[in-house]
């Protein structure tokens, strides 16, 4: 069950390891797949991690779900009785808004301090710089898994209008993380060098919540304005909230979606290619 | 013959050619990204002091080669690049120029007791540390008993880290880092741990892992723990080597045994 996996990455005397200054691209791009590969060591991290959080509590991990149901509950109350609106329409609506954003703002903030946070890690072990991404990706997953509980519990009683196109969320899923794998990457990159970046990203995500259409809907004005229309994690929100509701999401979402993840993709890509050898120093 | 890790069949060896490692040491001003901006927009000259960033040659064109056997002691004094050379060699700090090629599985004693997670049951932390280590679950498993056994902590091995003595951590983080075999082992100081009865056995582990290890790089500035446990002394300066010579004055054990039992107290 559990394969030896450092010896396969490492076989015993085969290895040969040659590290020079020359092809630092090649470098980065292999500490990327390498990490990748590591999955057995940061899935098990994260899983300790949110075990860490909740040690000693009675409910456990279960806190989580609790205080995603108490917020998502009021907000939906309070929102409905603001714009009239039926709580049985706007609770769904409230609730996947809500558990997909915290996916995306933990994502990003923690992204930011990723690096700066396994500094002594990064100087003392050597591991693919990567797994530290990925880990921080995959605890915000667990977390997202507690949280995602309140939707099944919101299914149960509001019954939303799903169907064979609700598998839409599959591909819609995956284009949300890895577009959120991007932007914690370029976070986590940036923050080390500059140590201001996570005040200006903790700030920056806070007021994108109240532009963004996360527990308000644009469907009770007559047009999008420009801040939602342009607004792109109002399109990444929209590809995985619309089938979670029974909706399709619009094909412009789609574009949206695809557009940032090959040009966001490409240009975090850059940036780590030419942090990469300096991370260890950054720290 | 020193006995070598089953499956063994090459050669391990080390070889550095004209290695430079250089980096910036951000000062906290230059890591403001305000700063940036401002040294921009003002073409750089008002704020030239914004740029505090300074540069460290930490390892100077440094050719050296280490073949299996090779115990190599690095000694010098503080900043003369024994750490970051160790940490070139472990793939964690990248070459500015020059090559370094390594043949063999790394292992590193760089910081025994970093990252243990105090809530966690010592019995947790030595997996826990076991993977950050590279170990699968199943050799965990198989040392398991011998890390507890080793440590003498007993019960406390169920208990949180945090209701340890500062000498049981040290014990419980250096059983962990020192059971695992590499065929290259990189050590950086501060290798003895708690109490006195304890520094010998300690010690005594030490020599075994390094009597079973191909190769050994240990960085200290303890001459005579580096007389001790090696054959090679190598001596940096600046980044530079500025002696590189073997050890034949080897300390008989009862010396080892008394000089262990200094340094704890």
């Amino acid at each position: 069950m559990f394969r030896d996996l450092t010896h396969e990455v490492l076989p015993r005397m085969t290895d040969t390891r040659v590290m020079t200054a020359e092809r630092p691209e090649a470098e980065a791009d292999a500490d990327l797949i390498e990490g990748l590969r590591r999955y057995e060591f940061w899935t098990r991290f994260a899983f300790f991690e949110v075990r860490q959080r909740f040690r000693r509590s009675f409910l456990g991990p279960l806190w989580l779900t609790a205080s995603m149901g108490i917020m998502v509950g009021v907000l939906g109350f309070v929102m409905s009785e603001i714009s009239h609106q039926d709580v049985a329409a706007a609770l769904p609506y409230i609730a996947t808004g809500i558990i997909f954003w915290g996916l995306l703002t933990s994502c990003i903030n923690d992204g930011a301090t990723t690096f700066i946070a396994n500094a002594s890690t990064i100087q003392n072990i050597p591991l693919p710089i990567s797994v530290h991404l990925y880990q921080m990706l995959a605890r915000n997953l667990i977390v997202f898994g507690f949280n995602m509980v309140i939707y099944l519990i919101i299914l149960v009683i509001f019954r939303p209008p799903l169907g064979l196109h609700t598998l839409l969320i599959v591909p819609g899923f995956a284009l949300y993380i890895l577009n959120l794998a991007w932007l914690a990457l370029a976070a986590g990159i940036l923050s080390t060098r500059f140590r201001d970046i996570p005040q200006v990203i903790t700030s920056l995500i806070q007021v994108v919540f109240f532009v963004t259409p996360v527990f308000w809907s644009v469907e009770t004005m007559g047009r999008r304005p420009a801040f939602v229309h342009y607004n792109p994690l109002y399109h990444l929100l929209e590809l995985v909230r619309s089938p979670m509701l029974g909706l399709y999401a619009p094909l412009e979402s789609w574009l949206w979606g695809l557009g940032l993840l090959v040009v966001g993709g490409y240009l975090t890509l850059l940036l780590f290619r030419r942090a990469h050898a300096r991370l260890a120093y950054w720290v | 013959m020193r006995a070598l890790p089953i499956g063994c069949d090459g050669v391990v060896e080390i070889s550095i050619e004209q290695l430079t490692v250089e980096f910036a040491i951000l000062g906290p001003r230059s890591r403001l990204l305000k700063n940036r901006v401002i040294a921009q927009a003002t073409g750089g000259r008002i704020m030239a002091s914004a740029h505090d960033v300074v540069r460290v040659r930490a390892i100077d064109e440094m050719t050296l080669d280490i073949r299996e056997g090779d115990r190599v002691g690095l000694v010098g004094h503080n900043g003369s690049g024994k750490s970051t050379l160790l940490r070139a060699l472990a793939g964690i700090y990248k070459p500015s120029r020059g090559r370094i090629t390594v043949t063999g599985k790394v292992g590193t004693l760089l910081a025994p007791q970093m990252g243990l997670e105090q809530e966690a049951s010592g019995m947790e932390n030595i997996y826990l540390r076991g993977y950050l280590l590279g170990m699968s679950k199943r050799e965990i498993d198989s040392k398991v008993d011998d890390i507890a056994e080793f440590t003498e902590l007993g019960e406390f091995l169920q208990l949180p880290m945090r209701t340890y003595s500062q000498g049981m951590s040290a014990r419980l983080g250096f059983a962990i880092s020192t059971a695992m075999h590499n065929d290259i082992l990189l050590i950086d100081e501060g290798i003895g741990a708690g109490d006195k009865s304890f520094q010998v056995k300690a010690q005594q582990r030490i020599s075994g892992l390094i009597d079973r290890t191909p190769i050994v790089v240990l960085a200290s500035h303890a001459e005579d723990l580096v007389k001790r446990l090696c054959n090679r002394v190598v001596q940096l300066e600046r980044g530079k080597i500025v002696r590189d010579e073997p050890i034949t004055d080897k300390p008989s054990e009862a010396e080892a045994v008394a000089s262990a039992l200094r340094d704890a107290g």
